[in-house]
């Protein structure tokens, strides 16, 4: 019962504890842990905002060149010059030292071709351009970059086409846009990352590193008005700017949209007709963040471990205190509850003893009367007159023998004499011993003696003393019986008091009799070999000395008597 | 044996009767008294040498009947006879200067031999008290 009690106690210790110490530390990894990936989304957000800005830069810039250099060319030939053959071959081999000059077309504003330089010269010989769409659109704007196409070759390439100033003829390049994709290919994050160009309509105008060739719905989503971070780069350096975008495909802007396992960035480049894509995998950048996530998880393991120790320890210390005074508590209780006791039994046997005493004074009595005029009788007329004088000498007999029950009982016998000495225990056991080590050798039993040589001497009843020691040794040979032993110990115990310890290797005291074994007429021997009034007597005189006396069976068999003296050191 | 006279106070009717049955058959003078207040009643008016006296009885006790009679008498020997008397109260009627103080049950014989002892005491006692007594006269002759 009481176990289980302390294994509640520490059950519901132990839990409060593991809830106190694990919570917050979970809570505080929990946080830290979200927070720690929410900066990590942030600095990809961030790179992938300077990414795709520089992106653009190169993509503008590609461009820029080349519609620059067509530019410089109309500007300087007038249709006359470039409209011949000859002229035009000069020309390209002049501007074309790149290679990313594919072909060069002259054309008339009527959409005549005046002259072509290229690889397909014999399938484009006479065609007509007036009723093409990007034709219309240079004739009006003054210029004009086509989407990318793949063409005969199967290189991906477009076209830069620019009107002469005075709108008289148009030259028209196509360009291999393979340099451009190489630098659009070497810029992405993370080995899963992802970057391509596409138009309005969703068609890849670069190759997708991740190899797609068609844009997801998810991803087509992206070129329509959409929620996400606008960064203004230009304007506001390089710190994002979040805000609900109704309109990130307004130039200038870079969109990041962030999704459940990655961050997307678009950028509108050829006043609005392409769109460049950068997709970074969350995933792939958060190896620093694992790291230092393990790191702090492993120091706050770390830290509970060791505060779950503590409070383990902390646990059993508590529960050890509270068995400890449990048990002082409870022995306590046994203690002044075999006290009562005992001043209850002395009571009742002293008063027994008491109206016990007035009878056999009167059966002695009537009985002497009768020894008394037995003589005066006619010896010849009674008979027997020799066995009633032996009757009656029996009756005063066992009249003599219950009085010295009584005697005993009521302590008649043993007054405490009123001078006490300074006695040394260690002597007195000793004197006690010499008394009985001839029938305890007798009986084959060794005593032996630890006696502490710093015991001090008291105040005490020195023949009472020895009197109980005389007792316990005996009934401790009685029980042995031949081959045991008996140890002897005394001790100092707290400064104020002596502790004599009479101990015996036999069977011990049934837990039963624990209880009862000081009590007047109980006793284990056979009829007629003991009054039950020798640990009685023991107790009695202990008690009337200040100090206590108590039996415990040993563990390692037998019992052992235990009293424990006050020192007393006045006089 | 040397005759003298024995007060026996005992509450209980047959001890005292039988007690004194039987010292008077030894050849003392017995009186009996059942209660301390009768006792000290029979010591005024008589002479009485030792007196046998029990701790414990109704009225006043044993050992308040001896304070009173050591007043009263000083010379009458008291011996407590008990069965129902502590230690403490044997201690307290020694230092009252009882006699000597014995437990029942008890054989005639040592009951007998403790009152002669008594009876010796007093005499010797009372021997010296007179003898004094004439030496004061012989120098003092009027």
């Amino acid at each position: 019962m009481e176990v289980d009690n302390y294994r509640k106690i520490r059950l519901r210790l132990t839990t409060i504890f593991v809830v106190l110490i694990t919570a917050p530390l979970a809570i505080l990894v929990v946080m830290t842990t979200n927070s720690l990936r929410e900066t990590a989304i942030e600095k990809i957000e961030v790179s992938l905002a300077r990414l795709i800005e520089h992106k653009m830069d190169v993509v503008s810039l590609f461009l820029k060149e080349k519609e620059d250099l067509l530019h410089m060319m109309v500007g300087m030939y007038p249709i006359s010059y470039l409209g011949r053959q000859e002229n035009l071959d000069d020309l390209f081999i002049a501007v074309n030292k790149t290679g990313s000059i594919v072909d060069l077309h002259v054309i008339d504003s009527s959409g005549r071709q005046l002259a072509y330089t290229g690889p397909y010269a014999s399938s484009l010989e006479g065609k007509n351009y007036y009723d093409a769409p990007w034709f219309q659109h240079v004739l009006i704007k003054g210029s004009h970059v086509s989407d990318v196409f793949l063409g005969f070759r199967n290189v991906p390439h477009f076209v830069v086409a620019v009107a002469d100033p005075l709108k008289t003829y148009i030259l028209r390049a196509t360009i291999n846009s393979e340099q451009f994709n190489k630098l659009l290919l070497s810029t992405q994050i993370g080995p899963h990352g992802d970057s391509f160009i596409v138009n309005r309509d969703g068609r890849l105008q670069t190759p997708s590193r991740a190899g797609i060739t068609e844009l997801s719905d998810e991803d087509r989503l992206l070129l329509a008005p959409h929620e996400g971070t606008a960064v203004f780069q230009r304007q506001e350096e390089i710190v994002p700017k979040t805000q609900e975008l109704g309109q990130v495909d307004l130039p200038g802007a870079t969109a990041i949209v962030k999704r459940q396992e990655s961050v997307v960035a678009t950028r509108w480049v050829k006043d609005g007709e392409w769109c460049i894509i950068v997709k970074a995998l969350i995933e792939d950048s958060l190896d620093p963040f694992y790291a230092l996530r393990n790191k702090i998880i492993m120091v706050i393991v770390i830290t509970s471990a060791i505060f779950l120790t503590l409070a383990l320890l902390f646990t059993n210390y508590l529960l050890r205190r509270i068995a400890e005074e449990d048990r002082q508590r409870a022995e306590l209780g046994h203690q002044m509850m075999q006290m009562e006791k005992m001043a209850t039994v002395g009571r009742l046997a002293a008063g027994i003893a008491h109206e016990i005493n007035n009878p056999l004074q009167m059966i002695t009595s009537q009985a002497g009367w009768i020894g008394e005029l037995l003589p005066e009788e006619d010896r010849l007329q009674v008979r027997n007159i020799a066995e009633y004088e032996k009757a009656v000498e029996q009756i005063k007999h066992h009249v003599r023998r219950a009085g010295t029950i009584t005697h005993r009982l009521l302590g008649f016998s043993r007054k405490i004499s009123t001078e006490q000495q300074n006695v040394d225990i260690n002597e007195l056991m000793e004197e006690t011993v010499s008394f009985i080590e001839r029938e305890a050798q007798y009986n084959n039993v060794t005593i032996v003696r630890n006696y502490s040589p710093s015991l001090t001497t008291t105040m005490t009843d020195g023949p009472q003393l020895q009197q109980v020691f005389l007792n316990l040794i005996n009934n401790a040979i009685d029980e042995i019986g031949p081959g045991g032993v008996i140890e002897l110990t005394t001790a100092m115990e707290k400064e104020k008091s002596i502790r004599i310890d009479i101990a015996d290797n036999g069977h011990g005291i049934k837990p039963e009799n624990l209880k009862k074994i000081f009590d007047p007429f109980f006793t284990t021997k056979a009829p007629g070999k003991g009054t039950g009034l020798g640990l009685y007597i023991s107790y009695d005189i202990v008690k009337k000395l200040g100090g206590t006396i108590s039996v415990a069976n040993r563990n390692s068999g037998g019992a052992v008597f235990t009293i424990v003296l006050p020192v007393i050191d006045h006089g | 044996m040397r005759e003298f006279n024995v007060l026996v106070v005992d509450d209980e009717e047959e001890f005292r009767e039988l007690t004194a049955k039987r010292l008077e058959k030894r050849g003392l003078k017995v009186k009996t008294a059942e209660s301390g207040e009768k006792a000290l009643e029979i010591l005024e008016h008589s002479h009485t040498d030792v007196v046998l006296l029990d701790v414990k009885m109704p009225g006043i006790d044993g050992i308040e009947t001896l304070r009173r009679i050591r007043a009263m008498k000083p010379l009458v020997e008291v011996v407590l006879l008990t069965g129902h008397a502590s230690v403490d109260s044997g201690i307290e009627g020694m230092k009252l200067g009882a006699f000597d103080y014995l437990m029942k049950p008890i054989d005639l014989e040592p009951l007998l031999e403790k009152l002669s002892d008594a009876n010796e005491k007093k005499r010797l006692h009372q021997a010296k008290i007179e003898q004094a007594e004439i030496r004061r006269n012989m120098s003092m002759p009027s």
